[in-house]
């Protein structure tokens, strides 16, 4: 306090100036609307400056935070557009909608392999956070795999780029089912098989996911149809396929639960032999 | 150390008067008005208290402004010279034992001269920059600055003859 009394007294004539000038400049500009006008412009451009800065700085920091808001926007926006796929299927006017048994979890993925013949993902979500084997895995824009076995904090995940993994798709506009192989050498290019060749389909038509497993939901957009050829003496189309976006370059995914899956894997076992 | 005394307050009040009164009337050439209340920085003592003197100076500009209805550039000016004056004596007249404690005390014509010319540039222009207070306006202020300095340094020469050197 002394010290602080003392700094106070030694610069009393610098303290006492700014003070009255401060005063004064007040004075002035209450009299004066030009002089306030300059000012005014002047500390506009200070500020504007400094807030741009101040902007630049704060909405780098804030990256992570507008990132978390936007992957939960996202999952809402994928759940709603899930769920309106279910209807054109099922349009069931004056009736309440059908129940979309889909709930969407959101995970990172920790890593991600393409160059193997069977590649796995890992998710940085685990039984923790409810996720249980046989979960279907999807991005912003495609799928991604099925889960294949869980710890406390982690998934694994049987990646599409796996030639054991066959995924029921068809296409929008013809109800032909087929299921979707890896074709093993680019991570975009597929192969569709069984799709019988009297259906209606053609180069470039969209491929979405059938509806037909617990895994995925109907209406899921996949890929395109990039080449077609009709198969001599067999009845099927060999059918390749592009994929919209690369799956070994994935950040963020969905892990889809079913909800009715306990209930479908009863039926099934009460089907007899 | 002596702070302000009854002459000081009797040059201030007659300098504030008189620069209200007659000098912002003079509009020589039309418009220059000389600044003579610049003469309390000459009158107030060179040892006396600094702090009383921003004080006096900015109640000095305060009236001068209050009374003629400027905008406030007379109270900035004039306080900020109340505040760089010990720099203005020091480049004048020198940092030696020769330091004198006035005005009047000293008799090296020179050092007076300088002292004069600073403090009445430094004032003038400052003054005008605030009146005009517009990069536009900058060959205005040194014309304005630059006249009005003249006839003030005039004046001021002239007045300044009356009194004596005192020891």
């Amino acid at each position: 306090m002394q010290r602080i009394l003392n700094a106070l007294l030694q610069f009393r004539n610098p303290i006492l100036y700014i003070f009255l000038l401060g005063i004064s400049f007040s004075f002035s500009f209450n009299q004066s609307p030009f002089h306030e006008y300059n000012i005014q412009k002047y500390g506009f451009f200070l500020s504007s400056k400094l807030f741009d800065y101040k902007d630049a700085v704060s909405s780098y920091l804030d990256l992570k935070i507008i990132n978390q808001q936007l992957l939960k926007e996202n999952e809402q926006l994928k759940r709603i557009e899930l769920n309106s796929n279910n209807i054109p299927l099922y349009p069931l006017a004056l009736k309440p909608p059908r129940r979309f048994p889909f709930k969407l979890k959101r995970a990172n993925v920790i890593k991600n392999s393409f160059q193997n013949q069977r590649n796995f993902l890992i998710l940085d979500i685990g039984a923790e956070n409810g996720v249980h084997p046989e979960m279907g895995v999807i991005s912003n824009n495609g799928i991604l795999g099925v889960v294949h076995s869980v710890s406390k904090n982690y998934a694994n995940v049987i990646s599409i780029l796996h030639q054991d993994l066959k995924i029921n798709v068809r296409t929008t506009k013809s109800a032909a089912f087929g299921s979707l192989v890896w074709s093993g050498k680019n991570p975009l290019e597929f192969i569709v098989d069984d799709i019988v060749s009297n259906a209606n389909i053609n180069v470039g038509d969209t491929l979405i996911t059938g509806g037909m497993s617990s895994y995925f939901p109907l209406g899921i957009p996949i890929g395109k149809i990039s080449k077609l050829n009709k198969i001599q003496g067999n009845g099927y189309y060999a059918v390749e396929a592009t994929l919209f976006n690369d799956p070994s370059q994935i950040y963020y995914a969905f892990v889809l639960e079913n909800l009715d899956a306990q209930e479908l894997k009863s039926l099934q076992k009460n089907i007899p032999q | 150390m002596k702070s302000f005394s009854a002459g000081s307050i009797i040059s201030f009040v007659v300098l504030v008067l008189g620069q209200v009164l007659l000098f912002n009337h003079l509009h020589i050439f039309g418009s220059i008005n000389p600044m003579l209340y610049l003469l309390f920085f000459i009158f107030y003592r060179f040892e006396s208290n600094q702090t009383v003197l921003i004080l006096l100076s900015f109640l000095l500009g305060f009236f001068i402004d209050f009374l003629s209805q400027s905008g406030g550039a007379h109270t900035i000016a004039t306080l900020t010279i109340g505040f760089v004056r010990p720099l203005i004596i020091r480049y004048s007249f020198g940092v030696t034992m020769e330091t004198p404690q006035s005005y009047f005390s000293d008799s090296r014509t020179l050092n007076k001269i300088i002292f004069l010319i600073l403090l009445t540039v430094f004032h003038h222009t400052l003054y005008f920059t605030l009146v005009y207070f517009s990069w536009d306006a900058l060959l205005l202020i040194a014309k304005n600055a630059l006249f009005t300095s003249l006839f003030s340094l005039i004046l001021m020469g002239i007045i300044l003859n009356f009194y004596p050197n005192r020891k």
